[in-house]
C-alpha cells in the first residue's frame, strides 16, 4: 500500500528525467511511450494503495509514510512524506488514470510537433507535481506541488512559445496563480505562528474565530486562483492557447479541479469560518452562472468547453462550499471523465480541420467523422447531466445539498445551479449543433482528412473511447437517493455537513433534467433546427463577448496603473538618478583628465627637471626638518 | 678597519656632487640624444663614486656591491639608448630630444 503510493508518485517524475536526459537519443515516439507508461504505473501504484486500504476498516484508513525530515526550523519540522487515505487515493486514481489516457492520446495529437519529447517532458512533470499536490503528507508539501502544478502548466501553455498570443496566456496563468499561491502562503505563516506545525492534523484544532477566518480565506484565494473562479478567472480561457492534450489534463480534469480538493482536504478550517464557505460557495454559484452565460456566445470550440469546465467547477465549489464534500468530489470524478473526452474529442475535430478552431467554420461534421460526433455526444450529455449519463448522476446531488443548507441562502444557491443547468444545455449542445449538424462547410469539405488506421489514430482514439465508456458508466457508482459508496468511502476523511432529504434530492433531480432537457431544446430550436432566430441583444451581446469585461477593468485596475508608474519611474526617477548622474560621472572624469594630460608635455627633459627639482626640494625640506 | 688614508670624506663628496651636477645639466640642457645619454652617465657616475666614497668612510664594502651593480645597469641603459638613437638615425628623424614628443598627452 505504502509502496504503491510512492511509485504512484516517483514514477511520472523518473519519466520526466529520463525524457529529458534522453534527449535526442530517444525518438520521440518512445519519448511517448516512456511517458504514457509511466502514468499507467502510477495508476498501478494507486490502485496498490487503493487496495491496501481496502484491506483496513473504515477509521483505521489513514497511513502517513515519512521518507525524511524535509525541513526543520526551531520547533517546525515538515517531513518529505505522502498521506495515504481515501480522499488522496480517490484523486491518485483519477490523476494518474486519467492523466494516462490523455498523455497517451497526446502521442497521436502531437505526432510531428517539432519538440515531442519536451513536451513529454513537461507532462510527465505535470503528472508528479499533480500527485504530489494530492499526496502531499503535510501543508507545506502541498504548496510545493501546487507551485509546481502551476509551473508545469505555465510551461504547457507556453509550449509553443513562438506564438506570442501563447506565450501571454502562459504568464497571465503564472501570475493569476501566484497571487493564490501567495495568499495560500500567508495562511500557511499564521498557522504556523498560531499552532507551531502544517501537518494535516492542526486543522481541527481550535482557532479563534478571526484566525479561522483568515487562514480559510487564504486557503480559498489559492483554490479561486487555480481552479478559475471569479474573481481570478481570467486565465483559463486563454489558456486554451496550450495544445489541446494540455488542456484536457491540466485546465479541465485535473490541476484546476485541484481547488476543490484544496477545500475538503482542509474543511476542517472552513467549517470553522461558515462565512468563508458561504463565499466559497457564492463563487461557485457566481462562476458558474457567468461562464455558462460566456460561453454561449463563445466561437472557439476549445474557449466553449474552457467556459463550461469553469462552470462546472462552479458546482464543485457550491457544493464543498456548502459542506457537501464527497459529491464535491464525485463530481470532480464524473467531470474529468467528460470533460476530458469533450477536449479530446474536440481535439480530434481540430487535428481533423488542421488545427482549426472557429466553430463558425465547421458544420456537417456528423457526416464525415461519425465516431467522433457520437463521442461527443456522449461527453455533451454527461456535461448536461442527462440520465444515465455521468454528470446526472454527480451534479443533482450537489443542488440537493445547496437546498439542504437551508434558508433563502440555500435556495438561491440551488435556483442559481439549476438556472446553471439550462445554460449547460443551451452552450453544450449549441456547440454540438453548430460543429457536427447540418452541411458540410465549405471549409470543412476543403480541409477535412479523416484519421487513417495507424498508431496517431489508435492513440487519439481509444483513450477517447475508454473515457466515452467511462463517462456513461462513471457515474453509477453512486446513485445518491441509493446507495452512495463514495460517501461511505470518504467519510473518515470529509464529512458532509449538510445531508439532503430524500425529496430534496428527487425535487432536484426532476428539475434539473428537466431543465438541461429544455436546454437541449432551446440549442435545437435555435442551432440545430434554426426554427428560431438567435435573439441579439445589442449589449447583451457585447457584454458576453467580452466576458463580463473582467479583462478590461483588470487591465485598468491594475495593468494600466503599473504601466504608468513604470513609465513615471523611468523617466522622472530611473534617468536623473541613475541614467544621468552615470553620464556626468563619465563626463565629469574626461574633464578632469583633459587637464590633467597637460602635463603630459611628450618632452623628456621637462620629466626630468621635475624630477631634479622634486629631488631637489625634498632634499632641502629633509635637511631642514632634520 | 685600517684609518683611512687620503682625503676626507668631503672631497670625494664634492667631487661626486659636482659629477652629478653636471650631468644633470647636461640632462637637462643638451638636445641630442647621445649627449642626454652621455650626460646621464656622468650623473651614475657621480652617484657611484658618492657610493664607493662612503664605503670607504665606513669601512663597508656593500657600497662598492652598490657601485658595480650601478655600473652594470648603466651599461645596459647605454645599449638600449644607443640602440634607439641608431634606431632613430636610420628613420632619418632628427636626434632632437624635443621634437621626440609623440607622447604628450
Amino acid at each position: 500500500m505504502v509502496w504503491g503510493a510512492w511509485i504512484c508518485l516517483i514514477s511520472p517524475l523518473a519519466a520526466a528525467c529520463l525524457i529529458t536526459i534522453g534527449g535526442q537519443r530517444l525518438s520521440r515516439r518512445a519519448a511517448g511511450w516512456i511517458s504514457t507508461a509511466s502514468c499507467f504505473v502510477a495508476f498501478g501504484g494507486a490502485v496498490a494503495a487503493f487496495v491496501g486500504l481496502l484491506t483496513h476498516s473504515a477509521s483505521d484508513r489513514d497511513f502517513i509514510s515519512t521518507a525524511w525530515t524535509w525541513i526543520t526550523g526551531g520547533s517546525y519540522q515538515s517531513g518529505l512524506s505522502v498521506l495515504i487515505d481515501p480522499l488522496s487515493t480517490f484523486m491518485m486514481l483519477i490523476v494518474a488514470g486519467v492523466g494516462a489516457l490523455i498523455v497517451w492520446y497526446s502521442i497521436g495529437y502531437m505526432d510531428g510537433d517539432d519538440e515531442e519529447r519536451r513536451y513529454f517532458a513537461y507532462m510527465s512533470l505535470f503528472v508528479f507535481s499533480m500527485l504530489l499536490l494530492v499526496q502531499a503528507g503535510n501543508l507545506l508539501l502541498l504548496l510545493a506541488g501546487w507551485g509546481m502544478v502551476g509551473l508545469s502548466s505555465y510551461l504547457l501553455i507556453g509550449y509553443w512559445h513562438d506564438r506570442p498570443s501563447a506565450v501571454a496566456a502562459a504568464k497571465k496563468a503564472f501570475i493569476m496563480n501566484a497571487i493564490g499561491d501567495a495568499t495560500m502562503a500567508l495562511a500557511f505563516f499564521l498557522l504556523i505562528e498560531k499552532a507551531g506545525s502544517l501537518d494535516f492534523g492542526i486543522l481541527g484544532g481550535q482557532y479563534s474565530s478571526t484566525v479561522a477566518n483568515l487562514v480559510a480565506l487564504g486557503l480559498l484565494g489559492g483554490a479561486v486562483a487555480k481552479s478559475a473562479q471569479i474573481p481570478l478567472h481570467t486565465w483559463l480561457p486563454d489558456a486554451m492557447e496550450g495544445p489541446t492534450p494540455v488542456s484536457a489534463l491540466i485546465h479541465a480534469a485535473t490541476m484546476v479541479t485541484a481547488g476543490v480538493y484544496l477545500i475538503v482536504r482542509t474543511h476542517a478550517i472552513f467549517e470553522q469560518a461558515p462565512q468563508v464557505a458561504n463565499l466559497a460557495a457564492d463563487l461557485g454559484a457566481a462562476t458558474l452562472l457567468m461562464a455558462g452565460l460566456i460561453a454561449l456566445v463563445q466561437v472557439d470550440i476549445k474557449r466553449v468547453i474552457a467556459y463550461s469546465t469553469m462552470s462546472q467547477i462552479g458546482y464543485m465549489f457550491l457544493g464543498a462550499g456548502v459542506g457537501s464534500y464527497p459529491n464535491a468530489m464525485f463530481h470532480l470524478m464524473t467531470h474529468a471523465f467528460f470533460k476530458a473526452l469533450l477536449f479530446m474529442t474536440a481535439g480530434i475535430v481540430i487535428h481533423a480541420l488542421v488545427d482549426e478552431q472557429d466553430i463558425r467554420k465547421m458544420g456537417g461534421l456528423r457526416q464525415l467523422a461519425p465516431r467522433t460526433y457520437w463521442a461527443f455526444v456522449v461527453g455533451a450529455l454527461a456535461l448536461v447531466g442527462i440520465f444515465p449519463f455521468a454528470g446526472f448522476f454527480s451534479k443533482d446531488p450537489i443542488l440537493a445539498a445547496a437546498m439542504a443548507k437551508g434558508g433563502a441562502y440555500g435556495y438561491i444557491l440551488w435556483a442559481a445551479g439549476l438556472a446553471g443547468t439550462f445554460l449547460t444545455g443551451l452552450y453544450t449542445f449549441r456547440l454540438l449543433f453548430v460543429v457536427f449538424w447540418g452541411e458540410p462547410s465549405a471549409f470543412v469539405r476543403e480541409h477535412f482528412h479523416p484519421l487513417g488506421r495507424d498508431v496517431v489514430a489508435f492513440s487519439l482514439a481509444i483513450p477517447v473511447g475508454v473515457l466515452g465508456v467511462l463517462s456513461v458508466i462513471g457515474g453509477w457508482i453512486q446513485f445518491s437517493p441509493w446507495w452512495h459508496p463514495i460517501e461511505t468511502w470518504l467519510r473518515p476523511v470529509a464529512e458532509p455537513i449538510v445531508n439532503p432529504s430524500s425529496w430534496q434530492e428527487w425535487t432536484s433531480i426532476t428539475l434539473s433534467l428537466l431543465l438541461g432537457l429544455t436546454g437541449i431544446a432551446v440549442a435545437w430550436a435555435l442551432y440545430g433546427a434554426h426554427r428560431v432566430t438567435v435573439p441579439r441583444v445589442a449589449w447583451v451581446q457585447h457584454t458576453l463577448e467580452h466576458k463580463f469585461y473582467f479583462d478590461e477593468v483588470y487591465d485598468a485596475l491594475f495593468y494600466e496603473p503599473a504601466v504608468a508608474l513604470a513609465n513615471f519611474l523611468r523617466r522622472d526617477v530611473e534617468k536623473p538618478l541613475i541614467a544621468d548622474s552615470g553620464e556626468d560621472l563619465g563626463a565629469d572624469t574626461r574633464d578632469l583628465g583633459t587637464i590633467v594630460a597637460r602635463t603630459q608635455t611628450g618632452l623628456v627633459r621637462s620629466y626630468a627637471l621635475a624630477i631634479a627639482s622634486s629631488v631637489a626640494v625634498l632634499a632641502i625640506v629633509f635637511v631642514i626638518v632634520k | 678597519m685600517i684609518a683611512l688614508l687620503g682625503p676626507e670624506i668631503a672631497w670625494y663628496l664634492s667631487v661626486a656632487a659636482f659629477l652629478f651636477a653636471t650631468g644633470a645639466l647636461g640632462v637637462l640642457l643638451r638636445r641630442n640624444p647621445l649627449i642626454v645619454l652621455l650626460s646621464l652617465e656622468i650623473m651614475l657616475n657621480g652617484g657611484n663614486l658618492a657610493l664607493i666614497g662612503f664605503s670607504r668612510n665606513l669601512g663597508d664594502g656593500g657600497g662598492q656591491i652598490f657601485a658595480l651593480t650601478v655600473m652594470a645597469v648603466a651599461a645596459s641603459e647605454v645599449v638600449v639608448g644607443l640602440g634607439l638613437v641608431v634606431a632613430l638615425n636610420r628613420k632619418r628623424i632628427t636626434l632632437d630630444v624635443d621634437r621626440l614628443n609623440t607622447l604628450r598627452g
